[in-house]
C-alpha cells in the first residue's frame, strides 16, 4: 500500500467510531474526499489501496469516483472555479459571468489554463439562488458577483491583475 | 451570506432572532429554548408519545412531497429487534431552493435537536445527516454543532443521564442531485453510487443497509422541537388546518428582494410577491412563478391571484408548494430558453438506471438545444409532450416525472413562444433570461 | 393400538389472482412476473431474471392493475407482490402504449447494427421491437455514440452503444460467479458497463455466461465474433467432458441444409459454439468457460488412420491383428479410459470381463493454473465418466508399476493420458485413441476411435446423475466406434485363453 491512503488510515479509523458496525463500506465517499483533499485528485493507486482497506469490491470504488461530480481522476488547476448556470443564476447573469471568466482566463468551461492556475467548469444549483450570480472557488462560495468583484478575486488568487 | 429576514407578518418559529456571527452556537441557542424540547421528550415522554404528538400536530414533510411526518414515523415497529435509522436529508439541490442551507448555517442546533428527538421516537442508536458535498459553511456549522452537542452530553452515551444513547454521523455528498431522493441518499450513505430503488419495500421497512429507516428533510426536523415545546394543539393554531405551521420559502430569479422568508401557511401569495419581496426587478411585470423548485408546474401571474401559500391551495391552482423554492419570472423572459436551462439540469443529473429517464432526458435537451439554435421542427412540441408523458409514473424515482411536468407546464402556458421559435428560428424575446444583468457587457456580440 | 404415521407437510400459502381475466394461483410472496411465468404466461422483460436480484430498470414489464375505483394503476410486474384477488391486465391500450414508449426509448440511441451484429436472430430487442413497437423511431436527431469493441476481458467484447444497461451482466458477477468484476460507471446516458480496473474479469471462469444473459448484442465472444449467423446453426444436447460435474450443454453446429459447399468442408463439422442447457439437477443455468472452449478440445488434430507399428493399415486388418494379440496373451492388462461413455464401459466389461484386468486412469489432469474445485460448478476430477468406470474397475495406482507386472505381455491402452514409456519393453501395445499422439505410431496396433460428438451415449457424474449426449457429426469410415470395437477385439479371448 502506498503512502497516501496508509497515512490517512488513522483518520479513517477515528471516523469509523461513530458509525454502526458493518458500515465500513460507507467510508468510501468520505475517504475519497479526504484523499482528493490531499492529492488534488484521486490516483489509480488510491483506488486500489482504498479497496483493500475497506474490503469492498473494486467496482464499488470505480463506480463512486465516476458517478459523483466532485471527484476527479485528473489533476485540476490550483483554483477550481465552478460557476452555477442553473435557472436562477442564469436569470441573474450566469451566462455573462461564464463569458467574462472565459475572456479573462482565456479558457472555455471544461478547460484548465496552460499555467495550471485555473480550471473553469459550469455546475448545477448550489443552493445560493438568492445571491446569484455566484460561483465556488475551491471550497468557498463567492456570491452576488459583478465584473469588478470577479476581477478583484482573480487578482487576489493570482497575485496579479489578469 | 446575505439572506434577508424581513418583517413579513405571521408567526415565526425559526427566523425570529437577529442573525449574528455567534447566534448559531449552543450557548446562544439555549437562550432561545434550545434543547428544552429534547429534555421534555427524554424525561417526560415515551418514544410513542413523541410520535403521537408529531402526528397530532399534522406536520407535513418539507422536502417536497408533503407527506405526514408522524405517519412516516408511525410505520416503524418499535421493539422489532432491528436497528432503526433516522436520516436528515440536507442534500438540498432542487434549483431555486436554499432554505435548508439557511437553517443549517443559522439554526444547526435546532435541526440537530429535531434529529435527536426523532431518533428517540424511533429508538435509533445511530442517526445520519446527509449534506450537500458542495456546502461549506453549512457543513462546518453543522459539524461544530455536533461536537458542541457531544461535549455537552446531548449526544453520545447516556444523553442527559436518561439512558438514551445516540451517535450522529455527518456525511457529505459528492455532487449528485439525485442523491436528494431518499433511496438514492441511502445508497450513497452505504458508500455506493446514488441509484434510487424501486418500492416496495418502503424505506421504513427496508432502508439503510436493509434496516427500517426514516428520511426527513431539514425543515421537517426543525419543526419537531417546536411541536414538542408548544404542544400539538398550539402548533396547529399556526397556519391552516390542512397545512399547519410555517413554510420556509426561498425566492429568487427576477424578484427584487431575493432570499429566505418564513411564511405562515395561508399567507396570500400576491402579498408575499409584490409587498414583502418587492415585486419584480426594475418594476417589471410578473410573467410566471415556479412555485416550489423547478420540479413543480409554473403558474402565470393571473393564476396566483387569490391563492394562499399552503399545500391545498397550490394544488387547487394547478401546481404544488414542493420544497418552497420559488422562482419569479419577469415579462420579456424567453420561456424556451428557460426550459432549455431546466432540461440541461435534468439531463446532467439523471442517474442513468431506468430507460425512460436515461434516454428521455438527453432526448429532451437535444430537442430544446436544436430549437434554441434555430433548427426546431414542427413535431418537436408534440415530441416533448410525448417524452414527458412517457416519463410520467414510469420511472424508478420522480426525476423523470419532474422533468416532464416542468417542460409540459411551460409549453402549456407558452406554446406560442415555442411555435414562434420553431417557425422563425429565433426567440420571441431575443433569448433573454435576465432583467438586470451585471455581466451584460460580456454578452455583447454573442448570438442568443 | 393402531399406529398412525404422522406426516408433516409444509403447505405454501397460495393466493388466487387473475391475469387478463384468467384465474390462477400464486405462491404468497411471489411477484406478478414470477407467478405469471409459473402459470405459463410470459410478461415481456429485459432486465428481470428468475435467479438474479430485481433491478426493475428496463420498465418493459409494466402491467395494469384493475381497480374498483376505475382509475388504472400500473407498475412493473417484476417488483409487484401478488395480492389476493389481484386483477392483472397485460395487454390494455395503456400498457401497449407504455411498452411502445419504452421500446422507443431503448432503441433511441441503439445503433442499427443488426446487419453486422452477431446477436441478430436471437436478439430480444429485435423480437420485442416487432412485437411491441413495430414503428420507426420518433426521433429525427442523430443518435449518441459510445465505445464499440471495448475488451471487457480477453474473451468478451463489449459494444456500449448496443448496451441497454439492463445490468444482467453486473448482477451475474455479483450474485452468481462472485467475481464482482463488472460495474456501471458514469451517470445518465453516459453510463457504461466497465470491468473493475484491476482486470479481474479475466479471472472469472464463468465470464462467458454474460454473453448468453445479454439480451442484445452488447456482449459477444471475441473468438466467435462474426463466426456464423445463428440461423445457419442448430444445437444438439450434450454433456461437457471437462470435469466430473458433466454440465448439460448445447453444442451448436451448422444445419445440414445450410452446409457450405465452397469453403473448407471442416466448417460443416465443427463446433460453432457451446451454450449451457438448463439442468436443475446438475448445472442449473450456467457453465464455466471450459465448456465454451470445447471446440479447442474436440478439434485437436485427430487420429484417422489405423496403424501397425506406425505403418498405415486397414481398420479391419488392424482390428483382427489386435484381437489375435489379445487372444494369445497370457498376462494382458487394460488401461481403461475415464472418458468412455456408460455404453462403451459396459461393452468393454462385457467383452473383456475378468479375463483382462483393467485399471481406470485419469485421461486428463488439471492443467497448470486450472481451478481444481470451486463453490459453483467446477469439480476436481477433469474426466467426465471416471465414476462409472470405477464401478467396474479399480483405479490405476499412483505407482503405475504396481499395476503393470514386469511380465505382462499385452497392454490395451484405451484413451489419452497414459505414457507408453511406462509399459515394459517386452509387452505388445494396442492403443485406441481419438487424437494424434506421438505414442500412436509406436504401438503394435493403433486404432483411431470416435469422440463424443460423433456418437450418442451417457455419462454418470460425481453425484450419480446420468445425462445423455447426442451425436452431432458423422464419423469417418476409417475411425471405429469403441463400443462395437471391443466386441471385435475380444473375439479370440473366448477361444479358451485365460490369465
Amino acid at each position: 500500500m502506498t503512502g497516501l491512503v496508509q497515512r490517512l488510515i488513522p483518520e479513517f479509523e477515528v471516523w469509523k467510531r461513530r458509525y454502526p458496525a458493518g458500515f465500513e463500506g460507507s467510508l468510501s465517499i468520505p475517504a475519497l474526499r479526504r484523499i482528493q483533499e490531499e492529492r488534488g485528485y484521486i490516483a489509480d493507486e488510491d483506488i486500489a489501496d482504498l479497496t483493500a482497506y475497506l474490503g469492498v469490491p473494486r467496482t464499488q470504488i470505480d463506480e463512486v469516483v465516476a458517478f459523483y461530480t466532485q471527484f476527479t481522476r485528473k489533476p485540476l488547476g490550483t483554483h477550481h472555479i465552478q460557476v452555477c448556470h442553473n435557472v436562477s443564476c442564469s436569470m441573474r447573469g450566469a451566462e455573462g459571468l461564464v463569458k467574462h471568466l472565459s475572456a479573462r482566463l482565456g479558457i472555455k468551461p471544461g478547460e484548465t489554463t496552460t499555467d495550471g492556475q485555473f480550471t473553469l467548469t459550469t455546475v448545477e444549483c448550489l443552493a445560493s439562488c438568492g445571491t446569484a450570480p455566484m460561483m465556488m472557488v475551491g471550497d468557498a462560495f463567492f456570491e452576488n458577483l459583478t465584473p469588478a468583484s470577479v476581477d478583484a478575486l482573480l487578482t487576489e488568487l493570482t497575485g496579479s491583475a489578469l | 451570506m446575505s439572506i434577508v429576514a424581513t418583517e413579513l407578518s405571521g408567526t415565526k418559529f425559526f427566523m425570529n432572532f437577529p442573525v449574528t456571527d455567534t447566534s448559531h452556537t449552543l450557548a446562544e441557542y439555549r437562550t432561545r429554548f434550545g434543547y428544552q424540547a429534547l429534555e421534555k421528550a427524554l424525561r417526560e415522554m415515551s418514544p410513542t408519545d413523541v410520535t403521537k404528538e408529531v402526528a397530532a400536530a399534522g406536520l407535513l414533510g418539507h422536502g417536497g412531497a408533503a407527506f405526514p411526518a408522524g405517519r412516516k414515523w408511525g410505520v416503524v415497529k418499535l421493539g422489532d429487534g432491528e436497528p432503526h435509522y433516522v436520516c436528515m436529508n440536507a442534500d438540498e439541490g432542487e434549483p431555486g431552493t436554499f432554505k435548508d442551507r439557511w437553517l443549517m448555517e443559522c439554526v444547526p442546533h435546532m435541526a440537530l435537536e429535531g434529529l435527536i428527538i426523532g431518533s428517540y421516537a424511533l429508538q435509533g442508536r445511530h442517526a445520519f445527516i446527509y449534506i450537500r458535498g458542495e456546502f461549506d459553511l453549512a457543513y462546518r456549522r453543522m459539524a461544530e454543532a455536533i461536537e458542541e452537542a457531544y461535549a455537552a452530553g446531548l449526544l453520545g452515551e447516556n444523553i442527559l443521564g436518561t439512558g438514551y444513547s445516540l451517535d450522529v454521523v455527518l456525511y457529505r455528498g459528492a455532487g449528485s442531485y439525485v442523491c436528494g431522493e431518499a433511496s438514492a441518499m441511502l445508497a450513497s450513505l452505504e458508500g455506493k453510487k446514488g441509484w434510487p430503488r424501486n418500492r416496495p419495500p418502503r424505506l421504513t421497512v427496508k432502508g439503510l443497509y436493509q434496516k427500517p429507516t426514516v428520511v426527513n428533510n431539514v425543515e421537517t426536523l426543525v419543526n419537531v422541537p417546536v411541536i414538542l415545546r408548544l404542544g400539538a394543539v398550539e402548533f396547529k393554531k399556526v397556519g391552516t388546518p390542512k397545512s399547519p405551521g410555517t413554510q420556509m420559502i426561498s425566492i429568487s430569479g427576477h424578484i427584487a428582494k431575493p432570499g429566505v422568508y418564513e411564511v405562515e401557511y395561508g399567507y396570500l401569495w400576491t402579498k408575499f410577491i409584490y409587498e414583502d419581496c418587492g415585486g419584480i426587478q426594475n418594476g417589471k411585470a410578473l410573467k410566471c412563478i415556479i412555485p416550489g423548485g423547478v420540479s413543480t408546474k409554473i403558474l402565470n401571474a393571473s393564476e396566483i391571484e387569490g391563492v394562499t401559500l399552503d399545500h391545498n391551495s397550490a394544488v387547487a391552482a394547478g401546481s404544488q408548494l414542493g420544497s418552497g423554492g420559488m422562482i419569479a419570472v419577469a415579462e420579456g423572459t424567453c420561456m424556451v430558453r428557460l426550459a432549455q436551462v431546466i432540461q440541461r439540469f435534468y439531463h446532467h443529473e439523471s442517474c442513468g438506471q431506468c430507460t425512460p429517464c436515461r434516454e428521455g432526458m438527453g432526448w429532451m435537451e437535444r430537442i430544446l438545444n436544436r430549437i434554441v439554435a434555430g433548427g426546431g421542427r414542427p413535431e418537436d412540441i408534440d415530441r416533448l409532450y410525448q417524452i414527458s408523458q412517457a416519463n410520467d409514473g414510469t420511472t424508478i424515482c420522480s426525476l423523470g416525472d419532474s422533468a416532464g411536468y416542468a417542460c409540459s407546464a411551460i409549453m402549456d402556458h407558452y406554446r406560442e413562444e415555442f411555435e414562434y421559435y420553431i417557425t422563425n428560428g429565433r426567440s420571441m424575446y431575443d433569448g433573454n433570461l435576465t432583467v438586470e444583468d451585471p455581466f451584460a457587457s460580456a454578452l455583447v456580440g454573442v448570438a442568443s | 393400538m393402531s399406529e398412525t404415521a404422522v406426516v408433516s407437510v409444509t403447505v405454501k400459502k397460495m393466493l388466487d389472482f387473475a391475469i387478463d381475466g384468467v384465474a390462477m394461483q400464486a405462491e404468497d410472496g411471489q411477484t406478478v412476473i414470477e407467478a405469471a411465468r409459473a402459470n405459463g404466461v410470459n410478461i415481456p422483460h429485459f432486465c428481470w431474471h428468475p435467479q438474479l436480484s430485481v433491478p426493475g430498470n428496463c420498465r418493459i414489464c409494466m402491467v395494469e392493475i384493475e381497480q374498483e375505483s376505475g382509475d388504472p394503476w400500473f407498475d412493473i410486474a417484476c417488483n409487484m407482490p401478488v395480492t389476493a384477488g389481484m386483477h392483472v391486465l397485460t395487454n390494455t391500450e395503456m400498457i401497449k402504449t407504455l411498452r411502445q414508449d419504452t421500446m422507443q426509448f431503448i432503441t433511441l440511441n441503439h445503433p442499427v447494427d443488426c446487419g453486422i451484429c452477431n446477436k441478430s436472430g436471437e436478439c430480444m430487442l429485435q423480437d420485442y421491437h416487432y412485437e411491441l413497437n413495430g414503428a420507426a423511431s420518433r426521433s429525427r436527431d442523430p443518435k449518441t455514440h459510445a465505445t464499440k469493441f471495448f475488451p471487457l476481458s480477453d474473451r468478451i467484447m463489449l459494444d456500449n452503444e448496443r448496451c441497454i444497461m439492463c445490468t444482467l451482466c453486473v448482477r451475474f458477477t455479483n450474485e452468481v460467479s462472485g467475481s464482482k468484476a463488472l460495474g456501471a460507471v458514469n451517470r445518465g446516458d453516459h453510463a457504461l458497463i466497465r470491468p473493475a480496473e484491476d482486470a479481474d474479469f479475466n479471472l472469472d471462469v464463468y465470464s462467458d455466461n454474460v454473453i448468453d444473459l445479454c439480451p442484445v448484442g452488447a456482449l459477444l465472444s471475441t473468438e466467435l465474433l462474426d463466426h456464423a449467423r445463428v440461423w445457419y446453426l442448430e444445437s444438439t444436447r450434450s454433456v461437457c467432458p471437462g470435469c466430473e460435474r458433466g454440465c448439460s450443454i448445447d453444442v451448436w453446429h451448422r444445419k445440414h441444409e445450410w452446409k457450405l459447399n465452397a469453403l473448407d468442408p471442416r466448417m460443416n463439422t465443427r463446433i460453432d459454439r457451446v451454450t449451457p442447457h438448463e439442468n436443475p439437477e446438475v448445472n442449473g443455468l450456467w457453465v464455466c468457460n471450459k465448456a465454451r472452449d470445447l471446440a479447442h478440445l474436440f478439434e485437436r488434430p485427430r487420429a484417422e488412420q489405423a496403424m501397425q507399428r506406425g505403418v498405415a493399415a486397414d481398420l479391419a486388418v488392424a482390428t483382427t491383428t489386435a484381437a489375435q494379440l489379445i487372444g494369445a496373451a497370457r498376462k494382458p492388462v487394460a488401461i481403461v479410459s475415464s472418458w468412455g461413455s456408460n455404453e462403451e464401459l459396459s461393452a468393454f466389461h462385457a467383452a473383456f470381463g475378468a479375463k483382462v484386468p483393467g485399471f481406470v486412469k485419469a485421461d486428463h489432469l488439471p492443467l497448470a493454473g486450472e481451478i481444481i474445485e470451486d463453490h459453483l460448478l467446477i469439480k476436481p476430477d477433469k474426466n467426465p465418466n471416471r465414476k462409472a468406470a470405477l464401478a467396474l474397475y479399480p483405479a490405476l495406482p499412483e505407482r503405475v508399476s504396481d499395476a503393470l507386472p514386469a511380465d505382462m505381455d499385452v497392454v490395451l491402452v484405451w484413451g489419452e493420458g497414459f505414457d507408453s514409456a511406462l509399459i515394459p519393453s517386452g509387452a505388445k501395445v494396442i492403443r485406441l485413441c481419438s487424437y494424434a499422439h506421438a505414442d500412436n505410431a509406436g504401438a503394435d496396433v493403433f486404432i483411431p476411435i470416435s469422440v463424443q460428438t460423433e456418437r450418442s451415449g451417457h455419462y454418470t457424474n460425481f453425484a450419480g446423475v446420468v445425462t445423455a449426449f447426442n451425436a452431432c457429426f458423422p464419423v469417418k469410415p476409417s475411425i471405429a466406434h469403441a463400443e462395437a470395437l471391443f466386441a471385435a477385439l475380444s473375439a479370440d479371448i473366448t477361444a479358451g485363453s485365460s490369465a
